[in-house]
């Protein structure tokens, strides 16, 4: 679920785009020192990936009752090239879709990279690292689909709700449905991916890594912290709502507070980015040997 | 479900190759205009009419500006409209009929603007914009590469669907077609996978080091310094006056 620009309000993209720059560099980073062999061999892997997410996209599921459905691929790229380097790849989608292809905002694009890219992915990710081995290893894969799509799903929602987004009590409903639905779907076709990737090849899955107790706690602390959120959110909507009405009733002596804060947060975007590229940029760059400073040329 | 994001760039893809004034930009001041434009559009939360007429009336020059086909533009842009019918109308329902237009209308104006930068800027250009403000570059690469086999691997995908179409027929159960969807899923990951090796292969062949050579670096003119400023100056123009 892309969101579109013009949805979200100023508060809300620039904070989820400040956001989501930290996150971005950390799984970049992580999936250069993630691989077996931390060579450049990975970036046309990984670019190679992200078109076959747009292709695997294309290719349509029955789910009876004369619908189809489509993999989103956030779990399956999470179970088969670990959590860092698949939120690297479903980030290079998000971009790729925000500026030539228009599914989702630029300005929308943290919020649309937190929901899918960085959201999607860890929580697709983290029932296979809890339950992947042994008997509980299918049923964790279907988990990790269903989660991630309901995750990413639920926060585009939330994110709109905040935005004060009027939605009525149907509409949620309605679309807590079809999330429900979609991450069951989801799981599904993860699980049969899965099982057809490794008939062909068992190395192409990871094996999921033992367990340290630190991810427990970890993991435990983040779904708390998502269901409070949750619980939080649902029942101060209503309040949200009469805020974002009363709001645009005062809209004209409120414009400057308005643009202020956006030119603060593209200022606040920009300064973030900077950082991220002195701090995380760096080393990436040498990494990558993209420097200015001319080699010794034969 | 079909997502047919391959096909409906093409004519993008033709557009950007353009050589009008617009497209002689820098794509730096090109992105920079949009991210101000953008900003104005979501900053506005008046529901008087003739602030949105203005921020068309300035995507309309940009779209003239570059040579590029309006009507075209608009049918692009207007794909967004069904996500926001959905909350327009929700809007409207609930009694704020003018809510509902605004929302349409910031939607919709916003795509047109990102349009109008993807239809006047090669990607590599615009991938030159994003590198300069910071994003790290490895992922920049892998965007090209994506990039680059978006469309390879999306005809394969194209095909495969077609070649199981004509041999599985209709009335197979649909658990049977699902495993089958599976299966191609399965294939196209492993060719997908294949083809990466191959590509790294052809670049060791190629007398590739392990290194990636920068992005050409390109001149920031007075013009695009012009063009940034005055576009930025008429966005917050009609966001204040109008």
């Amino acid at each position: 679920m892309h969101i579109p620009d013009g949805f979200l309000s100023p508060p809300v993209w620039a904070t989820l785009d400040a956001a989501a720059i930290p996150a971005v560099a950390w799984a970049a980073r992580q999936a250069q020192t993630d691989l077996e062999r931390p060579d450049d061999r990975r970036i046309p892997l990984l670019g190679v990936m992200g078109a076959f997410v747009f292709a695997a996209q294309m290719i349509n599921f029955p789910v009876g009752l004369g619908t189809s459905g489509h993999l989103v691929g956030g779990a399956l790229l999470a179970v088969a090239l670990g959590p860092a380097t698949a939120a690297t790849v479903m980030t290079a989608v998000l971009i790729l879709q925000a500026f030539i292809l228009q599914d989702g905002g630029v300005m929308a694009l943290g919020a649309n990279i937190l929901n899918m890219a960085i959201g999607g992915v860890l929580a697709g990710y983290l029932p296979y690292r809890l339950w992947g081995r042994g008997r509980t290893r299918e049923a964790a894969i279907f988990l990790g689909g269903f989660v991630s799509v309901a995750l990413s799903a639920s926060l585009a929602m939330t994110e709109l709700l905040i935005s004060g987004v009027p939605m009525s009590r149907h509409l949620l409903a309605i679309s807590g449905l079809l999330f429900l639905i979609g991450g069951l779907i989801e799981g599904a076709i993860t699980v049969a991916a899965v099982r057809a990737i490794e008939r062909m090849n068992p190395g192409w899955v990871r094996t999921a890594e033992p367990l340290r107790i630190r991810l427990v706690v970890a993991a435990t602390l983040a779904a708390a912290v998502l269901a409070s959120f949750g619980v939080a959110i649902a029942s101060t909507a209503p309040d949200a709502l009469q805020a974002a009405l009363s709001m645009r009733e005062g809209g004209h002596s409120l414009w400057f507070h308005k643009a202020f804060l956006g030119l603060g947060a593209m200022a606040m975007l920009y300064a973030g980015l900077l950082l991220v590229g002195r701090c995380a940029g760096r080393p990436l760059l040498d990494q990558t040997g993209v420097d200015q400073k001319p080699r010794g040329s034969a | 479900m079909q997502h047919a994001s391959g096909s409906r760039h093409v004519n993008v893809e033709r557009w950007s190759r353009g050589a009008s004034a617009l497209h002689c930009i820098d794509a730096r001041a090109k992105l920079g205009a949009l991210l101000v434009f953008l900003t104005a559009i979501a900053t506005t939360s008046e529901r008087t009419p003739g602030i949105y007429a203005g921020y068309f009336v300035l995507i309309l020059v940009a779209i003239t500006m570059g040579r590029l086909p309006i009507p075209a533009m608009l049918g692009r842009a207007a794909l967004v409209l069904p996500f926001s019918a959905v909350f327009a109308l929700v809007t409207w329902w609930a009694g704020d009929p003018a809510g509902a237009l605004v929302l349409v209308a910031k939607s919709f104006l916003s795509v047109l603007a990102a349009i109008t930068l993807a239809a006047s800027t090669p990607w590599v250009r615009l991938l030159d914009a994003l590198a300069s403000l910071h994003v790290p570059r490895p992922l920049l690469l892998v965007i090209q590469f994506l990039y680059r086999y978006l469309f390879v691997v999306t005809d394969q995908a194209a095909r495969m669907r077609l070649a199981a179409s004509s041999r599985q027929g209709a009335g197979n159960g649909w658990t049977r077609s699902f495993h089958a969807a599976a299966g191609a899923v399965g294939v196209l990951f492993a060719r997908s996978w294949m083809r990466a090796d191959g590509v790294y292969r052809a670049m060791l062949a190629r007398g590739f080091t392990g290194h990636f050579a920068a992005l050409a670096v390109t001149p920031f003119h007075r013009r695009d310094a012009v063009f940034l400023g005055v576009s930025a100056a008429l966005a917050a123009a009609v966001r204040v006056v109008l």
